[in-house]
């Protein structure tokens, strides 16, 4: 997989890391089984500190995500993208409570509020229509 | 564990121009702290003082248990240090530089600069004199750590390098650190720092302003923008340590340590404030915000 780091985010590098992960075990882009490389090759690609990848490494295995192959390095788990997948929608449900927060900070009504998500999700209705569950996309954090 | 370097309350005096003023910090081994700070902060006196090749005129400076003001030539044999703008013998080959060094090092010195001249790809037996910046930089980070020292000093590695040069020094960085070592830089690449850094040492005309770990220093860090009712006054009692703030027209910009999220709550809710933004500031921010520290907040609100 391919991570994209940058250091100008709010959010932590080993945050980034981690979330990049989920996203691409939730987006098939890893799959039970694969090797994430080694804290060293990856540090040294990413040209991040160490310590921030083993970080991000120890976090996704406590959370079931990785977990070590004897001698060789860290593997998906059979059952990270159950998961992830739902991290996801965990982190989805984040922003739209976010936006909801900016929404109702602005001075609109509930009504207002639900007129506006309805109007957008009858647009997302017509453009962008409901794929087939094998072609879920992960974006990027 | 026992730090690998440690200054105390250390004072140091140019012609009457102070250049650090009662400076005290830690490093423990195995991390990579960035100095940060404007130019004549007082970063470059700083790893002076360590390497033993000034003198601080009070205060207590060590490296590795070794005292920086009497044990300076044994500190250097130890340490690798790349000086901001190394000064190389111009008519030697790079060969010849690494074998001139070796001298001074343990045997097996040799040995691993030539690995380093070919790991950055350069060409050995052409003369210091005929070589780019870039190159250049790099034999003086070849021979700044080819005996592998438990520390690694780099003051502004990558200033003026071209872009694939400082990720070849990012890099080296990184494997210095991998392999458990500690790594002391000054920089105003804050982006890289930012990357890099486990912990961050905020110098501002020789104080030193903050040292924490990177990751402690941007979680407890917030900007708040404030927007306030016309005419309001200035709201003394923030709900955290303030840093600095900025006024324009009826909106405060002020960065806080330690927001305190339940205060936060009934500080919106106050007649006087309209809103309040919470954003997450990135290391370049924060540093700004430590550099505007002492630029008084105006009194009073909007117009």
């Amino acid at each position: 997989m391919f991570f994209r780091i940058e250091s100008a985010n709010g959010l932590a590098i080993y945050e980034q890391i981690v979330r990049q992960v989920k996203f691409a075990v939730a987006g098939d882009a890893l799959l039970a089984g694969d090797m994430v490389p080694s804290v060293r090759e990856l540090s040294k690609d990413l040209a991040v500190n160490p310590n921030t990848v083993a970080r991000a490494y120890r976090e996704l295995q406590a959370e079931g995500v990785l977990a070590p192959v004897r001698g060789t390095g860290l593997e998906v788990t059979a059952h990270a993208a159950k998961h992830c997948t739902a991290e996801r929608v965990a982190l989805i449900r984040e922003r739209l409570r976010s936006v909801l927060l900016e929404a109702r900070r602005s001075r609109l009504d509930l009504d207002d509020i639900r007129s506006l998500v309805g109007e957008e999700l009858s647009r997302l209705e017509k453009t962008a229509p409901e794929k087939n569950a094998a072609d879920k996309k992960g974006k990027n954090p | 564990m026992n730090p690998v370097l440690r200054l105390d309350n250390v004072t140091k005096r140019y012609r009457g121009q102070t250049a650090l003023d009662g400076v005290s910090l830690e490093v423990p081994p195995g991390v990579v702290v960035a100095l940060l700070g404007e130019n004549g902060a007082g970063k470059t006196t700083t790893l002076k003082i360590l390497l033993g090749l000034t003198t601080a005129d009070s205060g207590e400076a060590e490296v590795m248990q070794l005292d920086s003001r009497t044990q300076g030539d044994e500190i250097r044999r130890r340490v690798g240090y790349v000086p901001e703008r190394p000064t190389l013998y111009e008519w030697m080959t790079i060969a010849e530089i690494g074998w001139f060094a070796a001298g001074f090092y343990p045997s097996g010195y040799l040995q691993k600069y030539r690995e380093l001249v070919q790991q950055f790809e350069l060409p050995a037996d052409r003369q210091v004199k005929q070589l780019s910046k870039g190159m250049r930089a790099k034999v003086a980070l070849a021979l700044g750590m080819a005996h592998e020292p438990a520390l690694l000093i780099l003051d502004e590695p990558t200033s003026g390098l071209d872009p694939l040069v400082r990720r070849e020094f990012l890099e080296s960085m990184v494997d210095v650190a991998a392999a458990g070592r500690t790594v002391l830089l000054s920089s105003h690449q804050i982006g890289e720092v930012e990357r890099v850094a486990d912990m961050v040492a905020i110098l501002k005309e020789g104080k030193l302003l903050a040292i924490e770990k990177l990751d402690d220093l941007k979680n407890h860090t917030r900007e708040m923008t404030l927007t306030l009712n016309n005419g309001a006054p200035y709201l003394s009692d923030m709900p955290g340590e303030v840093i600095c703030g900025r006024v324009q027209d009826r909106q405060w910009r002020v960065l806080v340590k330690h927001l305190d999220e339940s205060r936060l709550e009934s500080f919106r809710s106050l007649a006087q404030v309209r809103d309040v933004e919470v954003h997450t500031p990135n290391l370049e921010e924060i540093f700004l915000g430590y550099m505007q520290a002492d630029e008084e907040l105006p009194k009073g609100g909007g117009r």
